[in-house]
């Protein structure tokens, strides 16, 4: 995990960077220590566990023009992310490219809070009843 | 499992960090609590947790990157549907 790149809010420079997930992520609380990895497949990266291998997931942007406004963070989440500056802020849905033969679904009701400065994130779990868990993002790749 | 009886305004406490206080029992079915916890400590409802719980098991491989790469024969550990 020492060369990570990453294509996060535009950004396109390599990363070394280890992310921290104090919280962890929910079904895998011993996983807090992330790296990302950029393939060059569109917005799309890898958040890959350093210490818990089957811990990997697939990360793109939080798109405002198809998902709205981005969620408002808590006061303890904001705690949790050390965030002193919003423009340190980006917001990233976890995707699931296994479930649906025909879609990659992206989890609209946990998308990771990810503060760029301190290399700090919380999944951000959200109790609107009205959110999908599996919102068809894209149709899977061999389908298009 | 522990049970412990507390009226409203009394709290429990778990360990050093973690504290619950009772705040209001409406109609004697609707408990509502204050939670006092450390900012590393995710509280969440049961049910929506064990939802993204499963949802981002499902979405977890150590296939993921190859499936980033481009190998869409990959497969999650645990496809539900």
């Amino acid at each position: 995990m020492s060369q990570v790149q990453s294509k996060m809010s535009s950004e396109t420079e390599q990363r070394t960077e280890e992310f921290s997930f104090p919280q962890g992520i929910a079904g895998f609380p011993d996983a807090t220590r992330f790296g990302f990895i950029y393939e060059g497949r569109g917005n799309m990266v890898c958040m890959q566990s350093i210490d818990t291998p089957e811990a990997a997931f697939i990360l793109t942007p939080w798109e405002e023009d198809r998902l709205g406004e981005a969620p408002t963070l808590s006061q303890e989440q904001r705690q949790c992310l050390n965030l002193a500056e919003e423009s340190a802020l980006i917001w990233m849905v976890v995707l699931n490219p296994f479930a649906d033969a025909e879609w990659v679904t992206a989890n609209l009701k946990a998308p990771l809070a990810i503060n760029m400065s301190e290399r700090l994130g919380v999944q951000c779990i959200r109790h609107e009843p009205d959110l999908d868990l599996r919102f068809h993002w894209m149709h899977q790749p061999d389908r298009v | 499992m522990m049970v412990l009886r507390r009226k409203a305004g009394e709290a429990i406490r778990i360990g050093d960090d973690i504290k619950i206080v009772i705040q209001e029992v409406q109609n004697g079915r609707i408990v509502r609590f204050g939670i006092e916890a450390p900012a590393d400590v995710a509280v969440h409802r049961l049910e929506i947790y064990e939802l993204i719980q499963a949802e981002n098991r499902a979405a977890s491989s150590e296939d993921a990157l190859a499936w980033l790469k481009g190998d869409s024969d990959v497969t999650g550990a645990e496809q539900d549907e």
